[in-house]
């Protein structure tokens, strides 16, 4: 009987060896424990036994009964612990799922970087309309009544007021300056704001000139300012745009609502002030032009010119941003063309 | 403007440690733009002077010869040439192998190497003036004929630009940095710059006066305001030969052809001081008489090619007794040609007004360089270093010539500016104090006449910049910043004076709106012109009743500004379906409505401007993606943290499918509308095979929250029970009768699903819906739950006659 009992044993044991899924494992555990199992059957034909063998075999069999339990136990977490919950094979170099979203327009991205950047400084952020009156687009920024920016060549003129004058002369906006103006008509001073936006110029377009083009414009007026404090503003625009300390210089420039006017350049990015074709070999590239606020201008304001000066930065946009990603034609911002736009996620 | 360094260097001597890199830097940071440095040198690189020694013949070619020519090296070498002006002793331009040059004047420059010419050895070339850049120092008078430098004083083995003076470094100045500066629009002009950048003294120039008692040429000016000043100087003794070489070399380095003595004088004089000038011919000038006066209506000018321009009383001419001879300070006509037999001229030294200038060159479209200068308003007294130079070199060049008369009719003179300037307005501006030595300095240089009083600068504008570029004390002070230059300031803190937060809901709301169409979403966010396409106006079906016109749009049909962003999106959809077949687009912009607007002042009427949002869906499944688009708007406020935005049955859009429109609201304002586009809509706009589904809305009338206002709501204490609900409706009875009429008695509801076919009868549809329903102080009983359950079905079949839908 004991080597029946150990027979049951060693083929137990072996099967659930060789059990390698759960359920198979579960097929082994119903044959070894179940009612029907050769433990079982060998437990009922102890019936007509003697009570010494009753005891011995029993004690033995249950002692098989915990080891089959232990060991398919231990099986069991041996199986769990290697299964896949895979049914099939996977090929894992097929692409994953796309992530869906749009994207902002590039422009509108970096409008929003410097936008941030500016509110982190107490600016204001202030829009003008796209149509102004010449009164406000030209006229109150010191622009001769002669200068050639008013032209029908150069400004894009509303039907039925291009032969008018000041006030009763509209056109859509040739620059965001005007709406520097408006706000300190509207604020007075102190005031320190940006001015976001599309301007509109009569351009023959070609891949670095377009007749709709993004500038950004900042304007500080303040008493007692000094324009070495603009150059702060400047960095700070640089900075956020390229991610890094970009060195700039300021030169002479000229601009009827400033006095002085600089240009504003920064060091070619491409070769490092080094000179290459981007930089047509001499290192710097034109990025702004920037300013103190011309007195005529602050007097259009309402502002004394004794008390107040300020600073003005004026960026453009397009040029940045075709800066920052290496998009060689302009024309691509007003396209609408979708395989440009996807690109900027 | 191109500026020669070599001609600069007449009127100031530059240290030899000063490269031309550095002026070039110098300058631009200090004064103008130098866009480009020109070494005009470079491109002669091994071309030398030769001397013929010995011309033999070609034993291969009746054309050729051969030519022993000495070029400086130990031995003379041969170089094989067609020249048809070939003799020994002759000095010729040879280009050694490894020069470059213009093949037969024509394409880009080739490099020579040593060869073979039929059979004989050749060492380069000797060269026609085409082939060498000098065909404007040495015009051929033949295409067979070589460049004769005998006459030059150059050595053999001498590079060529060296004999010929064209080493020369050119600052090419971007001409809009010049535009303020009138000064500077001569080399004199340049040179004081240079020299008040280095601290380096600036030549005096030579002063040649007229003899006071020579007659009279007679002059009259009937428009003193438009010609302030003009001289008359009448010469004789004139002949036509060329300039010198040296005036030549120095005109063409800076990109001017030399003609003959005489013009290439009154463009020298231009050059070098910047006061335009113009020759008649004495003898074409009827009645001996020069008259400055309007054109008069009908008049005509007669230009050299017999073409005749027709003038108007806004132009100013100068006229002999009989007729215009030129438009003033723009161009001459025929009349005052000078020509091979011209002996005697008058030469015009004038100042004419910049505005009647600018005029009439424009009208003409002649931008010429005399009228360049003219428009950027020169002053009085730079008429008087032009008949002091001019009258210099009529002695240097034409010697035996005599002044026969003269006259400078000066009615307004330039006044020179003064300003006022205090040291402490300086240092506050400056942002740094500067020493009166180094301010009293820069201005002196600049030809200020200055005189530091009490604190204060008393400062006399030079003439030359009187003219309105520096009128204030601002510009002094910019005069000042520049030179010392604005590198050399220190940067300053930018102080934050804190006294509250920036808060602009509207602009905020603006950038939560295009992320959460952008990044939740997935619009692209697209940027459109301000006009619109006529073409995409008619398939919009928009019938704009006040347009408002640009007078000069960019083509014919972008004439109108834009009413909506629609057509604009039509126009990029149509676009983009070439390569894309589902996508999202949005644009946020300014439309234009006939109307009065005051932004500012009362006294400025602008149309009226609305920002709107424009989005679409493109794609195949029209149902799909309007409840598509429908579901964006209907989620924008909670997202975006506005009002409520609803929907209403409204008016048809124009551009809208019959049957699938509606009006989106803000409480009982109409905020836009939301549709499918119409069949004839897209096939107008060239869309196929999709559809659109489209919505525009007045971001105006939003109203955004201050801040988030989500509530809290406690979560149940005891668990809800979701139960699905099918039922049988009739086709007319909608999701919104069903949710009306029993919102009220579940917890919550939401639509599931739509079924039309087999088992559903015709004229009937089947709609699936989920409640959620539970007690408030307990868990439901299952009895509680079918009670719910048919009481929600009474009511169904109450309001919307439904059955449920046996399964």
């Amino acid at each position: 009987m004991l080597e029946k009992l150990e027979k049951v044993k060693e083929e137990g044991l072996e099967s659930i060896k060789n059990a390698n899924t759960e359920s198979e494992l579960e097929a082994v555990r119903k044959d070894l424990t179940g009612k029907k199992s050769s433990l079982a059957e060998v437990l009922k034909s102890l019936g007509k036994e003697d009570a010494e063998t009753k005891k011995t075999v029993g004690m033995k069999a249950n002692e098989i009964k915990n080891l089959f339990a232990e060991t398919i136990e231990k099986r069991e977490n041996e199986i769990v612990s290697t299964k896949s919950v895979l049914d099939s094979p996977i090929d894992l170099t097929l692409p994953g799922t796309l992530v869906s979203g749009g994207a902002l327009h590039p422009i509108t991205q970096m409008c929003y970087d410097l936008n941030d950047a500016f509110l982190s400084m107490g600016f204001e952020i202030y829009s003008e309309d796209d149509i102004s009156s010449e009164k406000f687009a030209f006229d109150n920024l010191n622009f001769a009544k002669d200068h050639p920016a008013r032209q029908s060549m150069d400004t894009y003129w509303i039907e039925g007021t291009e032969d008018k004058q000041g006030n009763e002369r509209l056109c859509l906006r040739p620059h965001l300056t005007g709406g520097s103006v408006r706000y300190l008509l509207n604020h007075g001073a102190p005031a320190r704001f940006v001015y976001p936006g599309k301007v509109f110029r009569n351009e023959t377009t070609d891949a670095r000139h377009e007749k709709a083009f993004f500038q950004y414009e900042a304007l500080i007026v303040d008493k007692d300012f000094s324009f070495s404090s603009g150059m702060v503003m400047i960095e700070t625009i640089l900075e956020r745009v390229f991610g890094r300390k970009v060195n700039v210089r300021m030169r002479e420039g000229f601009f009827p609502f400033t006095e002085p006017g600089y240009e504003i350049d920064m060091e070619c990015l491409v070769c490092g002030g080094k000179g290459c074709r981007v930089c047509n070999h001499n290192g710097w590239i034109e990025v702004m032009p920037g300013g103190v606020i011309h007195p005529n201008v602050l007097r259009s304001a309402n502002l004394d010119p004794e008390e107040w000066t300020g600073f003005y930065v004026n960026i453009g946009l397009d040029r940045l941003v075709m800066m920052r990603y290496g998009v060689d034609d302009v024309r691509y911002f007003h396209s609408g063309d979708l395989r440009f736009l996807e690109q900027f996620k | 403007m191109k500026v020669s360094l070599n001609w600069i260097k007449k009127y100031v001597d530059i240290p030899k440690d000063i490269t031309s890199k550095q002026i070039a830097y110098d300058v631009t940071v200090r004064t103008v733009e130098v866009e480009d440095v020109i070494d005009t040198s470079a491109k002669f690189h091994d071309i030398v002077v030769g001397k013929i020694l010995e011309v033999k013949k070609h034993p291969n070619a009746d054309l050729l010869r051969i030519c022993i020519t000495d070029i400086g090296e130990k031995e003379p070498v041969q170089i094989v040439c067609g020249g048809s002006n070939l003799y020994e002793g002759e000095l010729v331009v040879v280009s050694k192998p490894g020069a470059e040059v213009i093949w037969h004047g024509e394409g880009e420059p080739v490099k020579l190497k040593e060869t073979k010419v039929r059979g004989e050895l050749s060492y380069g070339m000797i060269c026609g003036a085409v082939e060498v850049y000098l065909d404007k120092l040495f015009p051929p008078k033949e295409e067979t004929e070589i460049v004769d430098l005998s006459a030059v004083d150059c050595k053999p083995g001498d590079n060529v630009a060296d004999a010929l003076g064209l080493s020369d470094i050119v600052l090419d100045i971007d001409n809009k940095s010049l535009t303020n500066r009138p000064d500077l629009w001569g080399h004199y002009g340049m040179a004081r710059e240079i020299a008040a950048i280095y601290d380096l003294k600036l030549k005096p120039l030579k002063e040649v006066k007229p003899d006071k008692n020579l007659p009279k040429y007679e002059v009259e000016i009937k428009e003193p305001e438009k010609c302030p000043r003009y001289t008359a100087t009448e010469v004789e003794g004139l002949y036509e030969k060329t300039s010198p070489l040296w005036m030549q070399v120095l005109l063409t380095n800076v990109g001017l052809r030399p003609i003959n003595a005489i013009v290439d004088i009154t463009n020298y004089v231009m050059l070098a001081v910047g006061q335009p000038g113009h020759a008649f011919d004495s003898t074409h000038v009827e009645g001996n008489k020069i008259i400055v006066r309007n054109a008069k209506k009908g008049e005509k000018l007669l230009l050299l090619d017999d073409n005749d321009i027709e003038l108007t009383t806004d132009d100013l001419v100068i006229c002999d007794t009989k007729e215009p001879m030129g438009l003033a300070g723009i161009r001459g006509g025929k009349k005052d040609s000078v020509l091979p037999d011209t002996t005697k001229v008058v030469f015009e030294i004038a100042n004419f007004d910049a505005k009647t200038v600018r005029k009439t060159d424009k009208r003409f479209d002649e931008k010429t360089d005399s009228a360049i200068r003219y428009e950027k308003n020169l002053d009085t007294e730079t008429v008087s270093l032009g008949v002091s130079l001019t009258l210099e070199l009529l002695k240097e060049i034409f010697p035996d010539s005599k002044i026969v008369s003269y006259n400078d009719v000066y009615s307004i003179k330039t006044e020179r500016a003064k300003i006022e300037v205090s040291q402490e307005f300086l240092d506050t501006r400056l942002g740094k104090v500067l020493d009166r030595k180094s301010v009293l300095k820069v201005l002196t240089n600049l030809g200020y006449d200055v005189e530091f009083k009490d604190g204060v600068y008393h400062v006399v504008v030079p003439v030359w910049r009187s003219t309105g570029d520096v009128s204030i004390k601002d510009d002094v002070m910019g005069d000042i910043a520049r030179l010392l230059s604005y590198e050399s300031f220190e940067k300053k803190p930018l102080l934050v004076k804190f006294d509250s937060a920036v808060k602009q809901v509207d602009v905020l709301l603006e950038r939560r709106i295009k992320e959460y169409l952008a990044f939740r979403c997935g619009f692209n966010e697209i940027f459109t012109y301000p006009w619109m396409d006529d073409k995409y106006i008619k398939a919009a079906g928009f019938d704009i009743k006040k347009p408002i016109k640009l007078a000069t749009p960019p083509a014919p049909e972008l004439s109108i500004l834009r009413t909506s962003l629609i057509p604009g999106m039509l126009e990029a959809i149509s676009k983009n379906m070439r390569y894309y077949s589902d996508f999202k687009l949005f644009e946020v912009a300014q439309v234009f409505e006939n109307g009065e607007y005051h932004p500012s002042t009362k006294e400025e009427t602008l149309p009226i401007h609305k920002k709107y949002l424009t989005g679409a869906i493109v794609g195949k499944d029209a149902k799909k993606i309007f409840f598509e688009a429908k579901g964006v708007i209907e989620k924008m406020s909670e997202y975006t943290h506005m009002e409520n935005l609803s929907f209403k049955q409204g008016n048809k859009p124009t551009w809208a499918d019959p049957n699938a429109y509606l009006d989106i609201m803000h409480g009982n304002k109409v905020v836009g509308s939301i549709g499918l586009v119409s069949a004839k809509t897209m096939l107008e706009s060239g869309i196929k095979r999709t559809n659109i589904a489209m919505f525009e809305l007045n971001t105006e009338l939003f109203v955004s929250y201050p801040s988030r206002t989500n509530e809290f709501k406690h979560l149940p204490l005891f668990p809800l029970v979701e139960k699905d609900l099918s039922i049988i409706v009739d086709e007319s009875v909608t999701w919104g009768e069903i949710v009306s009429s029993i919102k009220k008695i579940v917890k919550d509801l939401k639509y599931v699903g739509e079924y039309r076919g087999n088992q559903i009868p015709e004229g009937k549809k089947s709609i699936t819906l989920r409640v959620w329903i539970g007690n408030d102080d307990s868990t439901m009983t299952s009895e509680q739950i079918n009670n719910k359950m048919n009481g929600i079905m009474k009511v169904l079949h109450k309001n919307c006659k439904a059955e449920l839908r046996e399964e």
